[in-house]
């Protein structure tokens, strides 16, 4: 038995899900129709804007505004490809077939990703292409034709699969779809609102390692100052996936995956 | 053959599986018979590595199954035939398994086929009733042309039709030299369908053996009708007979055969008007076997002592 097998093997399960094509669905719609939406808004608004936002303003980050509702849809995606496993109770016909628990979650992590990036990276072009042409004219607009442009687009399509990732991991560890999800939700809602809570020096010096504002530091052509430059924040999300993911195999691997 | 060598799994306090130490061969169909609860699928979760074993292994063909290459070639088995993701179609269930072991893709169409559902195969497996999803179990289970197979409970939810389907199945595969190894609490499922039982209680091993093994190893009792019952009753007592009255004249007999009776009537002048050994029931013979291993007794209610 080899890894292709067990990726093949994976890919099928992974589409032949409802839950899999609505994941899909929904992440367009609110990558590329939450995306529109904010730019008509910032087009519309754009002569009132105070001077020194104005001189701020980043027409890339601003087209990919959708990409922070997408986050919730593709970790999801990624919960649900495993908790529907443990609720169900198809992960003994998994094992069964794969014996090799590492393997297995190997296998679903690589469809995951690949499946996620063509998604998500078609996703973010389309929402960017779209939100300079609502741009145009009203607004100054970026070109895809600069390399800092295109990095950010792609790295904002690889950010939302990273997060996919974080998605199934958690689900790994905590096998309950319900509280995956919860977890998930916090970590990127409640998890910021309990940082603005504290001391402002806290502030300064925590909320950069957020995943969303790792997020932002990704698919900004310009370094903020108080945030991460673009490859260290990718570096600091890779970890945080390559941990909870590593956390998850280890649980599965010592787990009975017998009984629920 | 599956080897099951001391084993024991512990969850907790609890001991689901206590040092079990016994083989299935093929060729035969063995029933794995004992109350609810009594760890028989806990065994069976542990062939299959899908629980780890606290003590002890086991194994298929020798090997433990985390170690086997291909595994649906070697062992298929149905354990919850429910534990199918609700949303995706048979076929689709399937063919994952398939691709995992590199099992062509035709296979599937067979043993969607040979099980009786080749007719829903493209509707998702939610909307299955228990017997469908129990064949859709056997076809998955078959995938790979094993040599051994486990069912745990696998007539629970089949029409009559399917349970006659099934065991003719179990007998047609052990014929073929496979070992076909079958969980059930119900003994006399066992016993129109097994060749070979193996018994356990609590986690333990009781006994095993031919239905025809066990029975006799419990005892029958007899019933007598005579025309004095209370000189008789005195007298079968005296010779360590258990007697107990049914009615005006009858009374049942155990711990003395049917000849040792009659002769005891004959010497004391007792006439006998009937002489019937009764055979244990198969409920009788598994109460017996399991009387002081039922994880989950029943207990009259409001029964008060005396």
């Amino acid at each position: 038995m080899t890894m292709v097998s067990a990726v093949k093997s994976e890919w099928i399960k992974f589409r032949s899900v409802r839950s899999t094509i609505m994941g899909v669905i929904v992440t367009f719609v609110l990558t590329i129709g939450l995306g529109a939406l904010i730019s008509v808004a910032v087009r519309g608004h754009y002569s009132q804007m105070d001077p020194l936002r104005k001189l701020t303003f980043d027409p890339v980050s601003t087209s990919l505004g959708g990409t922070l509702f997408a986050q919730f849809a593709v970790g999801v995606i990624g919960a649900l490809f495993i908790t529907s496993e443990y609720s169900s109770g198809s992960i003994r016909s998994s094992l069964a077939a794969i014996p090799d628990r590492t393997q297995l979650a190997i296998a679903k992590l690589v469809v995951l990703f690949l499946s996620l990036l063509v998604v998500c990276e078609v996703a973010c072009f389309i929402t960017f292409q779209l939100g300079q042409t609502i741009f145009s004219g009203v607004v100054p607009t970026a070109s895809l034709s600069s390399g800092v442009v295109l990095r950010s687009v792609i790295l904002a399509g690889l950010y939302l699969t990273l997060l996919s990732l974080l998605g199934f991991s958690l689900g790994l560890i905590l096998r309950h779809s319900a509280a995956c999800i919860s977890v998930f939700t916090s970590l990127l809602l409640i998890l910021p609102i309990v940082l603005f809570l504290m001391p402002q020096s806290w502030q300064n010096r925590a909320a950069k390692y957020e995943p969303s504002q790792l997020g932002q530091s990704m698919m900004s052509p310009t370094s903020s100052v108080d945030g991460f430059g673009t490859w260290t924040a990718l570096l600091l999300l890779t970890i945080y996936v390559a941990v909870a993911f590593i956390t998850g195999v280890i649980l599965l691997n010592r787990r009975d995956a017998g009984v629920n | 053959m599956i080897k099951i060598d001391h084993l024991t799994k512990r969850y907790g306090k609890t001991l689901a599986v206590d040092d079990l130490d016994f083989e299935v061969q093929p060729g035969v169909v063995t029933g794995f018979l004992g109350p609810n609860g009594s760890g028989k699928s806990t065994t069976m979760r542990i062939i299959l590595g899908l629980d780890h074993a606290s003590k002890g292994r086991a194994t298929i063909n020798g090997k433990r199954y985390c170690d086997l290459k291909s595994p649906l070639h070697e062992v298929g088995a149905l354990l919850d035939a429910k534990a199918v993701h609700p949303g995706r179609t048979a076929r689709n269930h399937l063919r994952a398994l398939a691709a995992s072991n590199k099992i062509d893709k035709s296979r599937v169409d067979e043993v969607l086929e040979f099980a009786g559902i080749a007719s829903v195969a493209n509707k998702k497996v939610g909307g299955f009733s228990m017997g469908m999803s129990q064949r859709l179990g056997i076809a998955g289970a078959l995938l790979g042309d094993p040599g051994v197979l486990l069912f745990d409970e696998p007539v629970n939810g089949l029409d009559p039709e399917g349970i006659k389907w099934i065991r003719e199945f179990f007998q047609s595969l052990a014929r073929e030299g496979r070992t076909v190894f079958v969980s059930s609490h119900l003994m006399s499922e066992m016993a129109v369908s097994a060749d070979q039982i193996i018994v356990i209680g609590r986690g333990k091993f009781i006994t095993r053996g031919s239905i025809d093994e066990l029975t006799a190893t419990v005892q029958g009792t007899v019933f007598v009708r005579a025309s004095d019952t209370t000189k008789l009753t005195e007298i079968l007592t005296s010779d360590e007979g258990l007697v107990q009255r049914i009615n005006d004249n009858g009374l049942s007999v155990s711990g003395l055969t049917s000849d040792r009776i009659g002769e005891l009537a004959f010497s004391s002048g007792v006439v006998i008007h009937e002489l019937t050994p009764q055979r244990a029931s198969l409920e009788e013979v598994f109460m017996d076997l399991t009387a002081d291993a039922v994880e989950y007794g029943s207990h009259s209610m409001g029964a008060v002592d005396e």
